[in-house]
């Protein structure tokens, strides 16, 4: 049996992974620019379908059906992203014949609307955040938006009904700015999602985000995980996640969980998904919305339950039974830890930076892993997230996993491009992180009164070294001929000579 | 050997040599910093360098990417640092218009596609006012003026895909 994979970078990595630990095929898609990516390398088949724009590629739904039938596939797994959450990729993949891994397009049309999320929400007994019942219309005036962001109240924020990772997404402190940030907010969803509508929602002071990963099968059984806390974000993206939450009592965790696993019932969802909530100051919790595909951050819950949720996908696709104790999935054994390695320069206020990665050097050791969806050699497109790797840690405590990750931040190095590597050393061993004292604001107002200072200052030994290293290297450089050849004295002095001619 | 290597806004004479018979893919070497000696063995490794002080022993496992020009990018195991060997000697054959005093060239940090041009010549713009939104990796990205001035040119327009370090806004 094979599986299309219609994803690229470290989800189809995954993906690939679990397939093969399942004996199934694994079929890679790729783009013109990710011909020798990972997953293409990996994979048991790959097909092109299209030039680098992912409109172009990994969002073209006929060549990617017209893939899986090439490759005879009867699975498709979308990871996450790109088609994920598209109803019409998966209704064309059931006319197609073919198995969507995820939930059914209905319940992906009614969880992917934010505003019918909350709806459902509500509808299950679940706690919402204030806000508008429909997003604006189009043509919504701007007294109409005005006045209902008076009656909902400031700060506010304003959101993509089709939004994801923080983007269509605005804060607004006070009316002055509401207008300029629906526009930005519309234009962005409009460029990245193709659907420009917005609505309102009262903004939480300080809250956490914790979500509730959970299964569910075509046999009416929904089973719910233990929380993961997320709040560690900058501009509403999740670059830090934890499994438990440092912060939730026992009793707050079944609650959640079976919140989490109501709303999951009330449309009959089935296969991953996963129910964000916001946990004010005083401890009450608030539906956020559905994620109905696999979580980036899926890799902490598999390390403190033990449990595969990628091959559960793919077993509750085939119509297996969840057969997983729910005791099991609910408590953690021990304290996972993941980060998020992007191709950025976070010294230069997180701008991408693609590029040619000419080295890899990935950690090890005890309770390390490492999903990463490029290796040595692969230019890092500029087409899609720069992301490079999931560092994910395990440790018997949290204090534990974050002595861990310090170790293992400094064993990563990849070589060729700058990596948000330095922040994450900073942050790891900023105080607050590890008394866990943050919420979703947290990093964004500690990056603003950093001010751009480089995150990592190098000591006066490491200039000492550099100056060494580079050093070391120009003389290597003008003596390169003899140094790579299983080198004589003379071929050195030669060379030595052509320099100083020079 | 001697370079000027500029490390940490300091520029260091470094002067090298090879001590005795080299080995393959490195060998020993005297290394003058600043007029202080050390005796250090290197080794090439699949990233760079390992390099280890012969009277500490104290190593240290460095990254090597050339950046052109004399440029490296090193990444040390705590610490990643851009570092100049004969900046003067490159530079002064240097490329490129060279800004007039007090203009500031406006570079496109990364590759990408102008979303939208926030100015026009002529414009008044504030410190950190934003000049271009350019799009890469999904994101938008606006680019903004490290000085306050006048807009003296707009070399992109909405559309355009630019490389990096294409000129994007000259403000003077």
């Amino acid at each position: 049996m094979n599986v299309l994979i219609a994803n690229r970078g470290e989800i189809a990595v995954r993906v690939i992974r679990a397939c093969r630990e399942m004996g199934l095929g694994a079929i890679a898609v790729y783009s013109e620019c990710d011909r020798n990516a990972l997953h293409v390398r990996l994979a048991d088949a790959a097909y092109p379908i299209g030039g680098s724009p992912a409109v172009e590629s990994y969002l073209r739904i006929d060549a990617i059906i017209d893939a899986a039938k090439q490759a005879g596939a009867s699975l498709i797994h979308p990871g996450y992203g790109f088609l994920a959450e598209n109803e019409d990729f998966g209704q064309a993949c059931v006319d197609a014949g073919l198995t969507f891994v995820g939930p059914t397009p209905r319940a992906i049309a009614q969880m992917g609307s934010k505003t019918a999320a909350r709806q459902v929400a509500i509808a299950a007994g679940v706690p919402v955040v204030p806000g508008t019942e429909e997003p604006f219309a189009a043509d919504a005036s701007d007294e109409e938006i005005t006045a209902t962001a008076a009656r909902i109240g400031y700060p506010l924020v304003v959101k993509a009904v089709a939004g994801g990772g923080g983007k269509g997404m605005r804060t607004v402190a006070s009316a002055e700015d509401l207008l300029a940030a629906v526009r930005t907010a519309r234009s962005e969803a409009g460029s990245a999602f193709g659907d420009s509508s917005v609505y309102l929602e009262r903004r939480l002071l300080h809250p956490r985000h914790i979500e509730i990963q959970l299964l569910g099968d075509h046999h009416g059984t929904v089973v719910p995980f233990v929380e993961r806390e997320c709040s560690i974000q900058r501009r509403h993206q999740k670059v830090v996640e934890e499994s438990p939450s440092p912060v939730l009592d026992v009793d707050t965790r079944r609650r959640m969980a079976d919140c989490a696993a109501r709303v999951a019932k009330t449309v009959g969802y089935t296969n991953a998904g996963t129910i964000e909530f916001l946990l004010d100051q005083d401890g009450q919790f608030y539906f956020l919305e559905m994620n109905t595909r696999l979580q980036v951050e899926h890799p902490v819950t598999e390390m403190v339950t033990g449990i595969d949720l990628v091959q559960w996908q793919l077993r509750i696709a085939r119509g297996e039974r969840l057969t997983i104790d729910p005791e099991r999935a609910l408590t953690p054994t021990a304290h996972a830890i993941e980060c998020r390695i992007y191709a950025e320069d976070p010294d230069a206020g997180f701008m991408p930076a693609p590029g040619l990665v000419r080295a890899l050097s990935v950690p090890g050791g005890p309770g390390i892993r490492d999903d990463r969806g490029v290796a040595a050699g692969f230019e890092i497109p500029m087409f899609y997230d720069s992301m490079i790797s999931k560092l994910v840690v395990w440790g018997a405590t949290r204090s534990d996993a974050i002595a861990r990750l310090g170790r293992a931040l400094d064993e990563y190095r990849v070589v060729g491009v700058k990596t948000t590597v330095p922040f994450f050393q900073w942050l790891v061993r900023e105080p607050d992180f590890a008394n866990a004292n943050f919420d979703t604001t947290y990093l964004d107002r500690e990056l603003a009164e950093r001010k751009g200072r480089p995150f990592v200052e190098p000591t006066e030994a490491d200039q000492l070294d550099a100056a060494v290293a580079a050093a070391i290297a120009a003389w290597t450089r003008s003596h390169g001929a003899a140094a790579a050849a299983p080198a004589e004295g003379s071929a050195w002095r030669r060379a030595a000579k052509l320099e100083g001619l020079r | 050997m001697t370079f000027e290597i500029e490390v940490g806004g300091r520029v260091r004479t470094v002067s090298v040599e090879a001590i005795g018979a080299p080995v393959s893919g490195g060998g020993l070497f005297r290394i003058r910093v600043d007029g202080v000696v050390h005796e250090v063995e290197s080794r090439t490794t699949d990233l760079g360098l390992s390099l280890r002080y012969a009277d500490t022993g104290r190593g240290v496992d460095v990254a090597v990417t050339p950046r052109g020009a004399g440029d490296l990018l090193l990444q040390l195991p705590r610490v990643v640092m851009e570092v100049a060997v004969d900046a003067r000697r490159y530079r002064r054959a240097g490329a490129g218009p060279v800004a007039a005093a007090g203009e500031l060239r406006v570079l496109a940090p990364m590759p990408g596609r102008v979303l939208r041009v926030l100015v026009k010549p002529g414009d008044t713009v504030d410190l950190r006012q934003g000049l271009v939104v350019v799009e890469a990796m999904k994101m938008e990205n606006e680019i903004t003026a490290a000085k306050a001035g006048r807009v003296k040119e707009v070399a992109v327009s909405p559309g355009q895909s630019v490389e990096s370090g294409r000129l994007l806004v000259v403000v003077e």
